[in-house]
């Protein structure tokens, strides 16, 4: 019993380490949230090029996009949060 | 010819062994490469759920210890099964005994589930769901205590009943 116990103790430890995730695939240095632009700015400027925004979240210090651009095309887009210029990603 | 080896019977066959291997190897590589979002954990995700997916078909077609219904027992009896290892009383199974039955069973749903939830969120229909993405999550976080627990069940069965059950995967065969 005390087996088991240790076990689901240390499985939920684990479980909580785990929920920070990152898919990493840029990084931003974008110094205090207080310089951050608004992610409605960013949506906004976004819908104007045609995109249609699904999600948008923080990932590396960017925001991170789960979109289809303007030709529908489904992606993953990282933009810098100070700047909202789109920042290159890592190839998956 | 004469041996003085014991007799032994094949209880793993090819198939299920190769199948078995390709599970552990895909659900760990993908585990490992979860972090990077990378095109290697999609397509390492579709070899476990295709993996998966022939084990369960196979598990109510085929024969022999391939069969669900050949090791996979009731709450009752599973649980008069771990009463008896705790009074090391227990019967040996050739196949899986009825806690391995629960652990395959939870093994292969689990797989099932991290693939399919993957598998979703790369639609179009899906893309960026938030809570599709924790449930993913989720799923592939639970395969590392199951594995730790699967392999606990192995070495102590193994230990219990003087048997190498790893190397069994391996070769296929058992003393009868």
């Amino acid at each position: 019993m005390k087996k088991i116990s240790a076990f689901l103790a240390a499985s939920a430890v684990y479980f909580a380490a785990s929920s920070a995730f990152a898919t990493g695939l840029a990084t931003c240095d974008s110094g205090p949230k207080s310089t951050w632009q608004p992610v409605e700015k960013l949506e906004a400027k976004l819908k104007e090029k045609g995109y249609t925004v699904r999600r948008i979240k923080e990932d590396g210090g960017c925001y991170e996009v789960y979109a289809f651009d303007e030709k529908g095309q489904r992606g993953e887009f990282y933009f810098h949060p100070v700047t909202l210029e789109a920042v290159p990603t890592k190839s998956r | 010819m004469q041996n003085n080896l014991p007799a032994t019977q094949l209880v793993w066959n090819l198939g299920i062994r190769i199948l078995h291997w390709t599970l552990a190897v895909s659900m760990i590589a993908a585990f490992a490469t979860h972090e990077s979002g990378s095109v290697w954990h999609e397509y390492i995700g579709y070899v476990a759920l295709a993996a998966a997916s022939i084990r369960i078909v196979l598990g109510f077609t085929a024969n022999g210890y391939w069969r669900f219904s050949q090791f996979f027992r009731g709450i009752s009896t599973t649980v008069q099964y771990a009463k008896d290892v705790v009074h090391k009383r227990e019967k040996r199974y050739l196949g899986h005994n009825p806690l391995g039955g629960w652990m395959v069973v939870l093994l292969l749903a689990d797989t099932m589930a991290a693939g399919l939830t993957g598998w979703l969120f790369t639609t179009d229909a899906f893309w960026g769901m938030e809570w599709l993405e924790e449930l993913h999550e989720f799923f592939g976080t639970l395969i590392m205590p199951l594995l730790i627990l699967h392999l606990a069940g192995v070495i102590f069965t193994s230990i219990r009943h003087r048997e190498n059950l790893a190397a069994a995967m391996v070769h296929g065969r058992k003393k009868l």
